[in-house]
Order: C-alpha cells, then structure tokens, then sequence
C-alpha cells in the first residue's frame, strides 16, 4: 500500500499525468523552428522558419522570420497577431476555437493535463525518452477544421508539431530547443 | 361672533369667482391632459451646448446608446443558455422592431462577407500603385501565403485565385474587435465568475430613445419572446438607456401617485383633527390642488413637456400649499376675510413674493430640467395664493368657524406661547451650534459632490446590473469619441480618413487599440476614386504578376480570375451612402455616421481601449492640426457638465438668496426687523446643511432646491413673527396656525423623504428638518414683545 500510494515508479505506464508533470518542470523555453506546409493545388511544400518562445504560465510568442516576417504573441487572454508593420489585438476567449489551438501548444508546453483534455481527446504513447501526444478536438468548431495535432517531444523539449486539417492540407513543425532556462533538477 | 358683522360678497361677484376659478383650473387639466410626460435625463443638459456638449446630448437623446438594450440570460447550462440566447436573438430579428440584434453568432456576417469581396478593391486600405507593381504583388502574395496550410487558411483558399494579395483578409483584420465578449457554444458570454454563466445580447431597437412608449412595447417583447423560447430555469436581465427611461417613468408615476395619496390622507387627518370639519378639508385642499395644476400647466406650457422629476417635485407643493389655506382658515375667525385682508394677508403676499423671488433664480438656468423645477414653483406658489386669497374668502368669508377642533387649536396655541416664550433664552446656543455648524461645513472639502446620475430615479441595484452587464459586453459607459464635423457629407468622410491616417502610428506604439470608423465601409468619393484609378490594366498587371511569382510557389496561370477582377473592379460604380442606407450595414452606418437637420455631417470614430489603457492625451495632441475635428470622453464630459450645472444652480441659488433678502429689506425698511426676519433663515440653513454634513451626505443640485424651499416656507414662519411683534402681541391663534402649517410642511416633506426616487428622497431630507429649525429659530429670535403684550382668551 505504501509502495503504491508514493510517487510513480519507474515501471508504471507512461501516460498523460507523467507526461504532464515531466513537461511541468520546464518554466520557459525558447526555440527555433522551421515548418513545412503541404497544401493541395501546390507541387511543393510552402516552407517558413523562426522561433517559439514559451513562458509559464501564459505568455506563448511565434516569431516567423522566413520568408516574411509577422508574430503571433499570446499572453494571458490577449493575441497580438503583427504582420506587414501592422498589429491587430483580440481577446483569446473571444474565438475559442482559436483558444483551443493556442491551448494545444501552450498547454503541452505547461504540462497542463486539465487544459489539453477540455479541449481535445488525448493519446499519449512512447516513454519519457521519446514520447509522442496526440490530440484530436473534442466536437465543436475547432474540429470542423483540424483532424488531429500530434507532438513528438524528448523529455520535457518538444521536437515537432504535425496539424493535419479537415480539409486535407497538413503542416509538420520542426522543434530545436535553443535555450532550456530554469529547468528543475530532475 | 365677529361672522356677523363681516360683510360677505355679493352673490353674483361669488358665482363669477368660482366660475372664472372652475373655467381655469378646467382649461389647465385639458392642457395637462394633452401634456408629454418625460423620464430621461435630458433634460438636465444644457440648452445652449458648446460643439462638443451638442454630440453628447444627440448621443444621449436619439444615439444608438440611447435605443440599445443590453440583454442578459442567466442560470442553467451552457448549452441551454447559447440555445436560448439563439432562439431569442431570431425572435427578435423577426419581430421588426429591432434594427439589429447581435449574440456572437458569426452567421450575421455571411451577407456582409459576400459584399466586402465584392467591392474589396474599393474598400481595402492596402490598395495602391505600389501594391501592384511585381514587388508589391510579391509581397502582398507572401503574406497570403503565409497563411495557407493553417487553420486560418481554410477560409483563405476558396479565395486565393480570384484575391491571392489577399485584401478581403486585410479588410476583415480591421474589423476584429480588440474587446469582444467571450465566445462560448457560439454566444457571447460573461467573462465574470458567478454561480452561473450568463449569455449576452445586445438590441438596438429602430424607435429612437426619446420615444418611452415604443421603447415600452419592444422590452415587453424582449421579455414574451424569451419566456417563449428559454429553457426552464433561465433568466432574464435586461437593462440599458431604454429600460431606464420606461423603468424611471413608471417609477415617477407610481411614486408620484403614492406620495400624493399618502399625503394628503396624512394632510386631511391632521386638518380634520383641527378644525373637525369635512367642508374646512375641503376648503384647505383647494389651494393646494390649484398650485399642482398651475404648476404642471406652466411647465407644459413653457417646455412643451413634463419631466418626472418636476412631477414629483409637484407633489412637495403640497406640504407648502396647505400653509395658505391654514393662515387663512385660522387668521379670517377673527374679523372675517376683509380683516385679514388687513392683517394676515400682507404677510402672506411677502411670504409668496420672497419665494417667487428665490424660485425665479432657477427659471433662468440654462439647464431645461432645473428652469422646470424653477417654473413649476412660482406658477405653483402663485396658484396657491391666489387661490387662497380670491376663492377661499368666497367659499368660508369666515375662516374656519364652529366650535370643533377649538379645543385642540386652543392647545396648540397654549403650547406655542408657551415655546415662544422659552425659546428666546436658547438664542446662544443656537448660535453657537451654528458657529459649529459653519466650521463643519468648511472642513467638509468634498460637500458640494454629486455625479448627473444622482437625478436619475434608478436603484442601486439596477445601476450594478446595468455596469455588470456593460463589462461584460466590454461597453464601457466612460467611452472616448473623436468627432469629425462636416458641411457636407464627402468633406466629413475625408477627414474622418484622415483621423484614422495620422492615428495608425499611435495604435502600432500602442497609445490604443484601434478606432473604428465609417470609413472602412463608405470610403470617400476621391479615396474610392484613387483606389480604382491605382489598378493597372489587365496587360500591366500580367506583366507584374509574372514578375512577381517567379519561381514561387503559387503560379501565375492559375490567377487569371484575380486579373479578370481587376479589371471588373476598376469601372465599378462608387459605393454610396444610399446604397448602404438599404443593405445590411445600414445600422453600423446609423451608428457611426448622422446628418444634422443644417445638412452637415458628423461622423463619430469610437477610440478603443488597449485593455483598459487609453492614451487619449496623445490622441488629442495628434489631432490638434485637423480641421473640423474634436475629441469627446463621454463619462468626463458629463462629469464636467455636472460640474458645471452645480456651479451655476449654486450661483443662481446665491442670487436669489440676495434677492430675497432686498426684497425683505425693502418692505421692511428696518435693520432690527430684517435681521430678525433673516438670521433665523441663514442659521436654519446652516445648520440643516451642518446636519447633513454630519451625517456625511453629499450635497447636489436637489438638496440646494431644497435648501431654495426651506427659506421659501421659513420666510413666511419669520415675517409672522415679524408680523405678531409688531402688533405687540402674540395672538394664540396665529401662533397656532403657525405651528399647524409647519406640522403639515413638517410631515409632507417627511413622507417625501422616505421616497424612493433619490431626487425627490433629497429634498425631503432637506427640507423637512429645515422647516422645523426655521419656525423653531423664527421663535428664538424674535424681537422681544413689547409691553402690550397680553393673551387674550381663545
């Protein structure tokens, strides 16, 4: 009873909670990332490039640099979408579709088991080593436009983000961690 | 008795009295009876507003806040909530009285949509001649691009051969609000925890704001739609400018009815225990119901209309009205009306003048509402005198005659000349308290405070619904305005261009959140003519496009539509403001854009808050240079308004004060004798405003009227005094209707107090205590009585 009721042990299933208190650990993170976006009607794929900034609890920035510059900064309830010298603001809550999709980073980045599972069904398959989240949209407008988001992630750094939508075009983001600041010791 | 030597008029000269009496009071009830009664508030605008004053008040009367309903559902789930929500805003869409309804459903933008694409080469800022040269094209295609294979893209890619630089995208980025309400199941929904969620709505109906009776028929059906459609357990709020106005009239009318009841059943039972005699209550209650209907005839006549307020104001005339009739029914025992034609009535006819005098002060304010209260007095005080002096004498020639009720009157009487006798030795006191009293009100630095909406009749508790309601819609009432004036209507829309030009570079430092304007939806005439006039010809533009997607990822053979579009769009006829007047748009357009009845525009550019951050100092320094253009902060200015409303009822107040005393000075002619008459008038008003000051209320336009009417009813208690004095004597009888008349005063005004209409509450508060400070300190301060002083028996 002791040995069961204490901490997780080693050999227990790697499942959404040890996954989330893994990824809970990490405070901020900063990356680089490039992405790729197959879109049908177009021979190859659409290609972009910049970086993710992540600090918890609430504050999510993408910065694409490549081939043009515009941002998406999240924090708290607010989105600042910046493009072409111009910034628009809106409240997060005010489209929860767009929540919900700002939750799927934001919310793996945190380790926020509650939030992932109000918006989306979640799998979760590998080991602390290698693991693999995928989230498919619970019912609701989101799901009339993404099928599914699957994220690869190595211990509490997230590697890729593959979106693939209803309408059949997909995109794969590929991760590289450039600064782990303030990681708890494991 | 003396009844028998007092000659009574002539029978023909009574009839004509009450005839020319029935035939007036008949004329004023047909007026009264054709007469528009108000509620809003208006009225207490200025007549004579400044540029800026004048788009506050036509916001205020016939603007889109003044016809919104802002609707709350409460309770349940929310999924039955949203549904209800639905169900509701449909109804109402249907029930044509709504101009527009909004809940958050996107669905209302799918018309809108279709005709943005359609004419978006006219109405996308983004469009130039750079914009189509290869570099611009490159980029524009770029950035639509960028946007494909996201989520977002789903709504781009049906688009992009036929708008691949993506302008119906840059048109629809402007139109994201920076402060919606929270979605939920496709509803607006309250941001704010509680023990349920609430669904959010707001209607904005086509019958403009003033009209109380149409503002009525649409919020009962607000209220019979959702009791059809909502699922049990839910509830409706509702709040907003037209429930105030309905809410506060029914308000007035209902108080109005029961203070008028209530007091004169509580007049009569006082009157009846006096003189035990159903035709003296009769006669009591005549002056009393001339001077309402002088009152209320005067106002309509003036004002074209009747404010609540001045209404309810009416039913204080009552406590002040039944005076007359009891100095008279008391006073004429003895020797009958032509006696007291001589003695009595002189007093009375100052007592009125002093009044009138203070009164009159406020018939000239430049506020329609408080010249109202103003009008309704004198008229009020006039009819009631006049009444008194000309009707009463026809009907009782010898005041309230009979045995009954003289033992009490006696009483009364004993009990007065026992008081007078006792209260000139509390004279130091007295002074001293107002010396405290004085000190008290210096210290108070924030006495005179009040906001305007301290003359609304509103609860607390709908004030705290509606704020409620408001921030959940993120529709805050402290709103900031730039204003664009025009002589006509192309004039006002390029400058209004030209705001929303020179305030891009704020928004991107983040002084503010964006501004909305008309413009995005009827562009000026030039501005739509240069739009049209930068698309090249379908040769150029295939040049550039080639230019342009060189080697890109998105070719040009597939943008033929886009080419094709072009060149449609550069011979497209101008949007105009009729053809938006028949569309969809046209409640937007109402809202942000009105023709004054000079045929000169104003457009208004709401300004949007970053969160709740405005920088409206950099706003206005940035716009100083444009010509026709002014900056409005709504919840400020009428805070400034207010302010200066006060300043100048205070003034006014002061000068009648002045007036009164010149006129006292002037029929007195005696220094000892006005100071006696004015000391205890300026020490009852200091010491009920020390009283009020104590007790930590803040003084307002309604307390300074009641301060108005504590000298107008206290004067006639002194020039008694001053009156009995003089005669050497202080006759039990005078001494007793003196007591009887402020027991009345005393006990109307203590109902009033209890009202719960704030306005009228205040000037009870004020007045009811300050009449009875005022015959107490008349007493105290009289003259001492001269050695012929005698009592003579009852």
């Amino acid at each position: 009873m002791l040995l069961l009721s204490s901490a997780a042990p080693a050999w227990a299933a790697f499942d959404l909670s040890t996954l989330a208190a893994l990824l809970a650990q990490r405070k901020s993170a900063e990356a680089r990332f490039t992405e790729e976006r197959f879109v049908s009607g177009f021979d190859s794929p659409l290609q972009s490039s910049g970086t993710l900034s992540f600090k918890a609890p609430a504050f999510f920035a993408r910065h694409t640099l490549e081939p043009q510059a515009e941002s998406m900064i999240v924090d708290g309830n607010t989105l600042v979408f910046k493009r072409g010298g111009r910034s628009r603001q809106m409240a997060l809550d005010a489209v929860p579709e767009v929540t919900a999709l700002v939750d799927a980073l934001r919310g793996t980045f945190n380790g926020d088991a509650a939030t992932l599972q109000q918006h989306f069904n979640t799998r979760v398959e590998g080991s602390a080593a290698q693991w693999t989240l995928t989230l498919s949209p619970r019912a609701g407008r989101l799901a009339n436009q993404v099928r599914e988001i699957q994220i690869v992630g190595q211990r509490s750094d997230l590697r890729s983000v593959a979106l693939w939508l209803s309408g059949g075009d997909r995109s794969l983001m590929i991760i590289e961690p450039t600064a782990t600041a303030a990681s708890a010791p494991k | 008795m003396s009844a028998q030597v007092s000659p009574t008029l002539s029978a023909r000269r009574r009839a004509l009295v009450l005839l020319a009496w029935l035939a007036l009071t008949g004329a004023a009830a047909w007026q009264i009876a054709h007469t528009r009664f108000v509620a809003d508030l208006t009225a207490f605008l200025p007549a004579d507003p400044d540029p800026q004053q004048r788009v506050l008040i036509e916001q205020l009367q016939s603007g889109v806040p003044a016809r919104t309903l802002l609707i709350g559902i409460d309770g349940g789930d929310a999924k039955s909530r949203a549904e209800t929500s639905r169900g509701l805003a449909n109804a109402l869409r249907a029930s044509g009285l709504f101009e527009q309804v909004q809940n958050g459903e996107n669905e209302a933008w799918s018309a809108v949509g279709s005709w943005i694409v359609e004419h978006r080469y006219q109405l996308s800022p983004a469009v130039d001649a750079q914009r189509f040269t290869a570099t611009g094209l490159k980029e524009a295609i770029g950035e639509t691009l960028s946007l494909l294979g996201t989520p977002l893209g789903n709504a781009i890619k049906p688009l992009l051969e036929r708008d691949p630089t993506g302008e119906t995208q840059r048109i629809a980025e402007s139109l994201i609000p920076s402060n919606a309400p929270r979605g939920e199941e496709g509803v607006w929904t309250s941001r704010q925890p509680g023990p349920t969620g609430r669904a959010l709505l707001v209607a904005g109906s086509k019958a403009p704001g003033a009209d109380l009776d149409a503002q009525a028929v649409a919020i009962a059906r607000v209220r019979s739609e959702f009791a059809a459609v909502a699922t049990p357990g839910l509830k409706l709020q509702l709040s907003g400018a037209p429930v105030f106005g309905v809410d506060s009239r029914a308000q007035i009318e209902a108080e109005v009815r029961w203070l008028s009841i209530a007091g004169t059943l509580l007049m009569s039972t006082v009157l009846l225990l006096a003189f035990a005699s159903l035709p003296a209550l009769g006669v009591a209650l005549l002056p009393v119901v001339t001077g309402v209907v002088a009152g209320i005839t005067a106002v309509s006549l003036g004002f074209g209309s009747v404010h609540g307020i001045s209404l309810g104001f009416g039913t204080t005339l009552i406590g002040e009205a039944v005076d007359y009739a009891i100095y008279f029914l008391i006073q004429a025992r003895v020797g009958g009306w032509r006696a007291w034609l001589a003695s009595g009535w002189p007093t009375v006819r100052l007592g009125l003048l002093t009044s009138v005098c203070g009164f009159s002060a406020l018939v000239f304010s430049g506020f329609p509402g408080l010249a109202q209260l103003g009008v309704f007095s004198v008229a009020g005080l006039v009819g009631a005198v006049l009444a008194t002096r000309f009707v009463l004498p026809v009907l009782m020639p010898h005041g309230a005659t009979g045995a009954r009720g003289a033992a009490v009157r006696a009483q009364m009487g004993r009990f007065a000349a026992w008081a007078v006798a006792g209260l000139p030795r509390w004279r130091w006191p007295l002074l001293m308290l107002g010396v405290v009293a004085a000190g008290l009100l210096l210290l108070r630095g924030d006495l005179w405070h009040a906001e305007l909406s301290s003359l609304s009749p509103m609860s607390r508790q709908a004030l705290a619904l509606d704020a409620s309601l408001r921030a959940d819609l993120s529709a805050g009432d402290a709103r900031s305005l730039v204003i664009v004036q025009g002589p006509d209507l192309q004039a006002t829309l390029s400058r209004a261009e030209a705001v929303v030009r020179v305030l891009e570079p704020l928004v991107e430092r983040g002084a503010l959140a964006g501004v909305d304007s008309v413009t995005r939806w009827l562009p000026s005439l030039a501005t739509q003519q240069a739009r049209q006039a930068s698309l090249p010809a379908a040769p150029a533009l295939q040049a550039a496009l080639a230019e342009a997607t060189r080697g890109g990822p998105l070719k040009a053979e597939r943008l033929a539509p886009f080419v094709a579009e072009v060149q449609r769009a550069r011979a497209q006829a101008p949007i105009t403001w009729e053809s938006l007047r028949g569309s969809a748009l046209a409640p937007l357009l109402d809202a942000l854009l009105l023709q004054r009845a000079d045929r000169s525009w104003v457009a208004l550019l709401p300004l949007q808050p970053l969160g709740d951050k405005l920088d409206l100092a950099a706003v206005k320094q940035t716009l100083q240079a444009q010509p026709g253009v002014q900056t409005l902060e709504i919840g400020a200015e009428l805070t400034r308004l207010y302010a200066r409303y006060l300043g100048e009822a205070q003034a006014q107040a002061l000068l009648g004060a002045l007036g009164v005393v010149a006129l006292i000075a002037l029929t007195l002619r005696s220094l000892p004798r006005v100071l006696a008459v004015c000391q205890p008038l300026a020490l009852s008003v200091l010491l009920t405003m020390g009283g009020l000051a104590l007790l930590g209320v803040h003084l307002g336009i309604l307390h300074l009227v009641g301060l108005l009417l504590v000298v107008a009813v206290g004067s006639n208690y002194a020039l008694f005094f001053d009156l009995l004095q003089r005669q050497g004597q202080a006759d039990p009888d005078t001494l007793a209707s003196l007591l009887l008349a402020n027991l009345t005063t005393v006990l109307s005004f203590g109902l009033i107090a209890m009202s719960a209409i704030p306005a009228l509450s205040a000037i009870g508060r004020v007045v009811a205590p300050g009449a009875f400070l005022a015959l107490l300190l008349s007493a105290a301060f009289a003259p001492p009585w001269g050695p012929a002083r005698r009592v003579p028996a009852a």
